[in-house]
């Protein structure tokens, strides 16, 4: 007998998409499901509400709706990049071939950045929800104010955090059924909340009623430039997620129709929802800076923690529910992320090749999944000990990180795109003007937010040596960034002299 | 003639691929390495959306294959195959039906310490519903030489004499000596009228078989029947002396579909103390000759 080692790709791959995903296995629903799973709107409201809110005051309906359009725009440049170059490291390979290795690098670093940011974000409202959802269960609501014990409070969200991560590095998925319960209950509950707060206002047995206006809708009337891109840049978050149903093709039962349909549905469905929970929030609570009001420094961390009881009674554990098993899953889904964009960084070797591991049992990334729990428990841990409102803080920094990489991936788009732009009207607009519009307008935010941030005044008001803790989470990230691949083109020039991508 | 091995690129998977080598020996047989890698849900929600994850995937797992391949020597023809799919478990078993194979042989497991087998979830699952023949090599197995001797786990009940069939042909083809074995867990220490019962009983069952398959080659040496007794099923399982080269087949629970293996609890208590490879046989299974 003769030796023939070869290794036979075998049949059953070719049902499946570039992307190893089941062709056709979604259909107009699942993508919408996806979507909104991907938005998590339950933990983006509670985390990015009361910030928002108390940038631009009543204006929040007018800053969510005017968010969305930058969001649209790069999302745009972003499918038309993934249909081009479908690859692993996204922002990271995109601006790399776009714009070589240096804003290339710094790109991916943006995107590592903002998920370990929001990472540690989740975990850290999960936290706070489970201690409420404890005290509800028990109906005391000493259990509910553990989670202020700090010692305690970091304890717990290193478990949870390594219980994600334990989790995302065995592999294990959330299926579709799963996927379906979850949103459809996110959706129920938020609805349920609305309609309590205007049952509320129409009682008379609001906090503080206050009458919908339509200036809330008009948003010129935001009082300064600054806290008009403050807003901005959190309204990125709260939509950060949804391209997810503009990237799916194969996966689709009709990719022609169903990806186009879906990102249009789910735009609906959350700007729907938005905009009631704005509204209903806003009427029922006010601005206000005292007691339950939106603008209240104490509840910006997490406003449905606040806001729950009163408005649903008794069914507040509902919310507390919705909130922790959204943002549980999340936290589980949202680890793959920087875990592969790690792996594919050093894949390309522009960092270390021991983050390309991939673990032989579970096939997914290993190195790369530990060292982004590690770096998310470090960024709550620091936050946390320094700031008195760490996710009020963190969010804020989110929302630039999330500004800045995808600012620099719609100009890569663009430039990426040059030769074609002006090929026709399509290739104008997807490859040009929309991703130069949105890109130019997040970089805006970006800057504009950087340097407000310097204030020690601004977000919670906490400060590292006179500077605002916001300046100093976003543009030190960005720096540490900067210091790290300084010290990567020492130690492995290959990849920034242009030899990998 | 083909074997499956589930191949995964550790101390588990090497364990099965010098197993599946040693059962190629006095055989006509190929082996195919497969490697499973999961398979994308959309609904995972991964977020960003990202596609080129599995070229890398793809990549590292042909590396692995290569690896694996390098493990069998030159005499022995080898493929490999990436699959994918969400259940290890059962894509494996889709492929070891699709490649009509005699066997899906496996490691038992990387992790166990003290125990030579300590069953992995993928394992688990394959003893529980495979309906080919699974085989389990122990921990460290490094021996590629042919299997020497083939023991049939041996008891009293239903299915006894179908595994007693697929023993006997499968001693017969490869031409090895057959060697019955009764484990009797007794909590009184020995007992020899037991013991002299299941001596008899599966001399019977053996002369049954014998006669029905007729032609028993001339030069395979006589079954030998051994009773083995202990406090518990580890005991008589550490009394009996095992050969390097040997291998146990073992038959399914009662409690197992028509065609499948599911692993019954002294099956399970054998595993744990057994320092050979075993083939756990499907119930009802019938053997197509090579």
């Amino acid at each position: 007998m003769s030796t023939a080692p070869k290794t036979v790709q075998s049949k059953e791959t070719s049902s499946l998409s570039e992307k190893g995903l089941k062709a056709g296995s979604v259909g107009l629903i699942g993508a919408v499901v996806i979507g909104v799973s991907c938005i998590a709107p339950a933990y983006t409201l509670t985390a990015a509400l009361g910030p928002t809110v108390s940038e631009v005051g009543v204006h929040l309906p007018a800053i969510f709706l005017v968010g969305f359009i930058p969001m649209l725009l790069v999302a745009l440049g972003y499918r038309e990049l993934n249909n081009a170059m479908p690859d692993a490291g996204t922002s990271f390979t995109w601006a790399t071939r776009a714009f070589g290795p240096w804003i290339g690098w710094m790109g991916g670093w943006g995107l590592i950045a903002a998920t370990i940011i929001v990472l540690s974000n989740l975990a850290a409202v999960a936290v706070d929800f489970f201690y409420l959802m404890l005290a509800q269960i028990f109906s005391n609501p000493s259990l509910g104010e553990l989670s202020k014990i700090l010692p305690l409070n970091i304890a717990t969200t290193l478990v949870f955090i390594a219980l994600a991560c334990w989790i995302s590095y065995r592999g294990m998925e959330t299926t579709k059924g799963v996927q379906y319960v979850l949103v459809a209950f996110q959706l129920l509950v938020l609805g349920w909340f609305a309609v309590s707060a205007f049952a509320h206002v129409a009682n008379g047995t609001a906090f503080d009623a206050t009458a919908i206006s339509p200036d809330w809708f008009n948003p010129f009337a935001v009082d300064s430039f600054s806290s008009f891109a403050a807003g901005v840049s959190l309204s990125i978050f709260i939509y950060w997620g949804w391209d997810v149903t503009l990237t799916m093709n194969e996966e689709t039962k009709n990719p022609e129709k169903t990806p186009g349909r879906a990102a249009t549905i789910t735009v609906l469905v959350i700007v729907i929802i938005y905009m009631t929970i704005a509204l209903a929030t806003l009427s029922f609570a006010g601005v206000g800076e005292t007691g339950l009001g939106a603008g209240n420094p104490e509840n910006q961390s997490s406003i449905f923690a606040v806001l729950a009881g009163p408005v649903m009674g008794p069914f507040a554990i509902l919310m507390s529910l919705a909130i922790l098993s959204s943002s549980a899953a999340s936290l589980q889904s949202t680890f793959v992320s920087p875990a592969r964009t790690m792996l594919a960084m050093g894949h390309y070797r522009a960092i270390s090749p021991k983050f390309g591991k991939i673990s032989p049992t579970y096939k997914s990334p290993s190195f790369a999944t530990i060292a982004a729990a590690i770096a998310a428990a470090a960024f709550y841990v620091i936050t946390r000990t320094v700031s008195e409102n760490a996710l009020w803080d963190t969010i804020t920094a989110l929302g630039m990180m999330i500004c800045f990489y995808y600012g620099i991936t719609a100009l890569a788009c663009v430039w990426f795109f040059r030769a074609e732009a002006f090929r026709g009207a399509r290739a104008f607009f997807f490859k040009f003007l929309a991703p130069l519009l949105g890109g130019v307008i997040l970089l805006v935010m970006f800057v504009k937010t950087a340097m407000d941030s310097m204030d020690p005044e601004y977000g919670s008001g906490s400060s590292v040596g006179g500077i605002g803790l916001v300046f100093v989470l976003g543009m030190g990230v960005i720096l540490l960034g900067v210091v790290v691949m300084l010290v990567m083109y020492r130690l492995r020039p290959e990849f920034f002299k242009g030899k990998v991508l | 003639m083909r074997y499956v091995v589930g191949y995964t690129a550790n101390a588990r998977g090497h364990d099965a691929v010098h197993l599946a080598v040693a059962l190629t020996r006095n055989h006509d047989a190929s082996l195919d390495l497969v490697l499973v890698i999961p398979e994308d849900s959309p609904f995972n929600a991964v977020y960003p959306p990202e596609a080129g994850y599995n070229d890398i995937l793809n990549e590292q797992a042909q590396r692995w294959l290569d690896e694996g391949l390098a493990l069998v020597p030159a005499d022995v023809t080898a493929r490999a195959h990436i699959r994918r799919g969400d259940s290890e478990a059962q894509t494996l078993i889709d492929a070891a039906v699709e490649m009509d194979a005699a066997a899906l042989v496996i490691g038992a497991s990387n992790a166990g310490l003290l125990k030579r087998f300590t069953i992995g979830s993928v394992a688990s699952s394959l003893l529980h519903s495979s309906p080919v023949p699974v085989a389990l090599a122990p921990h460290g197995y490094q021996r590629t030489d042919p299997i020497t001797r083939l023991s049939c786990g041996f008891g009293t009940r239903a299915g006894a004499d179908e595994l007693l069939d697929v023993a006997v042909e499968s001693a017969r083809d490869r031409g090895l000596p057959l060697r019955l074995v009764s484990l009797l867990a007794l909590d009184g220490g020995n007992s020899p009228g037991l013991a002299d019962a299941a001596w008899v009983h599966a001399a019977d069952r053996l002369a049954a078989v014998g006669s029905s398959t007729e032609a028993s080659g001339a030069d395979v040496p006589e079954p030998e029947i051994v009773v083995a007794q202990g406090r518990t099923i580890e005991e008589a399982v550490d009394r009996l002396d095992w050969e390097d080269g040997e291998i146990l087949l073992i038959g399914s629970s009662r409690l197992a579909q028509h065609r499948a293996t599911f692993l019954g609890s002294t099956a399970n208590r054998i595993l744990r103390a057994l320092p050979v490879p075993m083939i756990v046989v499907p119930r009802d299974y019938t053997r197509h000759s090579a």
